[in-house]
């Protein structure tokens, strides 16, 4: 049987835009169902293809590719393939998408522009989908720039706020920082092998050098989309987008598609052992120092996005371990639970009213649903047995370890713990710590309904994680007994001085005192460790000027273009007014008045009375009798 | 004395002057219409005459008088209708009463 019906799992959301986009405000917010029934439909289909590839292996299953354009001689083909990695992929993204789709429905029905939001969301899945199908690097970052653009759009969904606003243009500049790095990677792959699909690149015989160029230039790129140090600076900001949004793009899917470059690249970087080495340390860094941020930020989104670019961290420490299968799982669990904390941290807002938690607590009793499956998402992250994120944590610290990387492995160990404890942190301020507000209510159906399949998924997904490894055709093992042991006691320290800080029942937390004890240190994690100050001073201020002088330039000199031709081009047409007015109306109503005149002469000779017209017709036979005879004769 | 062509012709020169004249001088619209009755009778004459005198084999003359006189009928009952119809309006028959068509 023909499998051409994958291409439709990218190409229904594309279609769902393509309805939604061109329509008016209140048509699109009238066919939102259609985005919906898109994504379900790419799900059904997803998990076909999922069922298609098993038992899954190396191979694919489905290709399909078209040319896309000749340059000379060279043609240039996109192609998609179905293989286990992408089934893997497609089923992660769809299940994502389509609870984000329903649970927006309920989150973002009071919107005018809903129907934009959804239109948007399609498109964005369509391309997420077309990037974990592309079986060649240029449709993959066609894909990763139409996300880019998705991105920018949704985190600037509420633009008439500066805030959003300006998060959209910097997520958007940041990540092309990034994207550079990657296309001029792209222009020294073709340079060198002449094709651009990942089994000729892959297989050529790449020497050292240039495989670490294009390695670290495609790490550039994926650490500006992933959100790495020192390119994390938009993440964080671009949590002024909807909460679904964020969810879907800034915790599961399009931040972990720099880890998904990383884990197809993979084989370059393989070959080059220095890009290896700055993965590893990269991840170390910002799993480390994005965590720390994560402790001090007391907005319950930020916490939850500099967990997500800490978490990315991790995937990129197993990458540099050269554990691409771990790093592939914990992408696969993290988008799980960190898009259902996403969805929880969405109805907290919702009810709370507020984003700030030293404004929330008690919320336990108020919202019974969303905080079992909140507390799914956070064991999950925190790294508890048997939810799924101690599996994959664990992987990756066993990789490590296999690897021999001991120092590696402390900073991680000290990442987990700092993960557990800001984990604590935000559980015992938003669900136990005392209530302060009045009027708490829980999420719609439509909400709560994504976010109960998702905390399900995360709790049993740990135990198929070997089952994953040989869908793969790699291995996952089940975590050994001694690495479990450590990490667990790490995660369950975290927890507990969390607890100890701001659980206990005696306890007041006290920012102040906090503050005074520790100035240093604190300053510099509130501060953010001086990143957006150092941009702000050496790049951005640049950059505004440039754009002020562009706009400058903009208003002097092509504004001054397009007004002198409009002045021109009116004048002449004013000219033209007064010779249509003067000269051909003149010709047309001269001959109108002179056959007026005219008329006005003849119309004398008809006098009406008949004894005169007697005496012409007489007088005229006479005349002509005396002509006929003169002239007769 | 036998008449020829001239007598014929004298006498349809007389007639018609006559018509002319009456045609031009009257006032009342009867009488103007009889006059144009008499020029077109002059011309009738001058027909048979021609016709009897100048081409007597051939009877066309004669036949193109026929035919004049019976238009001139029509023309006269014509007439006479838009004589009684003004006569209606404007209880007159003179024709300086009809100016309507001035331009």
């Amino acid at each position: 049987m023909s499998m051409d019906w994958v291409v439709l799992i990218p190409l229904l959301p594309a279609l769902a835009f393509t309805v939604l986009a061109p329509l008016s405000r209140a048509a699109r917010a009238r066919l939102v169902p259609v985005a919906v029934a898109a994504v379900l439909g790419s799900l059904g289909l997803s998990i076909a293809a999922f069922l298609a590839v098993w038992p899954g292996g190396h191979d694919a299953v489905w290709q399909g590719s078209f040319t896309i354009a000749h340059i000379g001689d060279r043609a240039i083909p996109l192609g998609l393939a179905l293989e286990p990695m992408s089934a893997i992929m497609l089923l992660v993204v769809t299940v994502v998408g389509a609870c984000v789709q329903v649970y927006s429905l309920g989150y973002m029905h009071r919107e005018d522009r809903i129907g934009w939001y959804y239109a948007v969301l399609s498109l964005f899945t369509a391309a997420m989908l077309a990037l974990v199908l592309s079986d060649n690097f240029l449709g993959l970052f066609m894909a990763w720039e139409v996300m880019g653009l998705c991105s920018y759009l949704l985190i600037g969904f509420w633009h008439e706020q500066e805030a959003p606003r300006l998060a959209s243009i910097k997520a958007f500049l940041t990540t092309k920082v990034g994207d550079l790095g990657f296309m001029l990677a792209l222009a020294v792959v073709y340079a060198e092998v002449g094709a651009f699909d990942f089994a000729t690149v892959l297989h050529h015989d790449w020497a050292a050098g240039t495989a670490t160029l294009v390695a670290l230039l495609m790490l550039f790129g994926a650490m500006g989309k992933s959100a790495q140090f020192p390119l994390h600076v938009w993440l964080p900001d671009a949590m002024a987008g909807p909460t679904p949004a964020s969810a879907l793009i800034h915790a599961a899917t399009m931040v972990a598609a720099g880890v998904f470059l990383v884990v197809r690249a993979f084989p370059i970087f393989e070959v080059s052992g220095i890009a290896l080495t700055i993965t590893l340390w990269v991840g170390l860094l910002t799993a480390l120092l994005a965590g720390l941020l994560a402790t001090v930020q007391h907005d319950i989104k930020k916490v939850l996005a500099y967990s997500t670019i800490s978490q990315l961290g991790f995937m990129f420490i197993a990458l540099g371990a050269g554990g691409s299968t771990a790093a592939l799982y914990h992408l696969v669990t993290h988008a799980y639970f960190k898009s259902l904390l996403f969805l929880g941290a969405g109805v907290i807002i919702h009810a709370a009213h507020t984003q700030d938690m030293r404004e929330m607590g008690g919320l336990a009793k108020k919202l019974p649903v969303t905080s079992l499956a909140f507390a799914s998402g956070s064991l999950a992250l925190a790294g508890i047995v048997p939810f799924s994120g101690f599996w994959s944590k664990d992987e990756i610290l066993t990789v490590l370890l296999h690897e021999h990387q001991y120092a590696a492995f402390a900073i991680a160990l000290l990442a987990a713990f700092i993960t557990a404890f800001y984990v604590a942190r935000l559980w015992f301020r938003v669900f136990t710590a005392p209530t302060q507000q009045k009027e708490l209510h829980e999420g719609h159906r439509s909400m709560l309904a994504p976010m109960v399949a998702l905390a399900v998924i995360t709790a049993v997904i740990g135990f198929f994680g070997p089952t994953l490894g040989d869908f793969l055709g790699h291995e996952i093992p089940w975590p050994a007994l001694g690495t479990a042991a450590i990490s667990t006691v790490a995660a369950l320290g975290g927890i507990a001085l969390g607890w100890y800080v701001y659980g206990r029942r005696t306890s007041v937390v006290n920012t102040q005192a906090i503050k005074q004890r520790f100035p240093h240190a604190y300053g510099v994690l509130a501060n953010k460790y001086y990143f957006d100050l150092t941009y702000g001073y050496f790049v951005v201020g640049g950059y505004t000027a440039l754009t002020r002088a562009l706009a400058t330039f903009d208003a002097r000199v092509v504004d001054g273009v397009v007004n002198g031709a409009a002045a021109a081009w009116r004048s002449l047409s004013a000219a033209g007014w007064t010779f249509d007015g003067r000269v051909v109306d003149g010709a047309v109503n001269g001959a109108a008045s002179a056959v007026k005149a005219a008329g006005d002469k003849v119309r004398t000779l008809q006098t009406g009375s008949v004894r005169g017209y007697q005496t012409l017709v007489a007088g005229a036979v006479v005349l002509l009798v005396i002509w006929i005879l003169v002239k007769g004769a | 004395m036998t008449v020829g062509l001239p007598h014929v012709l004298t006498l349809a020169a007389l007639l018609f002057g006559i018509g002319l004249y009456g045609a031009l001088s009257r006032k009342n619209a009867v009488h103007v219409m009889m006059s144009l009755e008499l020029m077109a009778n002059a011309v009738n004459l001058n027909l048979v005459g021609f016709s009897r005198f100048v081409t007597p084999e051939a009877m066309t003359g004669q036949f193109f008088a026929v035919f004049s006189m019976v238009v001139s009928a029509a023309e006269i009952g014509l007439g006479l209708a838009l004589v009684i119809a003004i006569y209606r309006r404007k209880r007159s028959v003179e024709l300086d009463a009809v100016q309507e068509l001035k331009g």
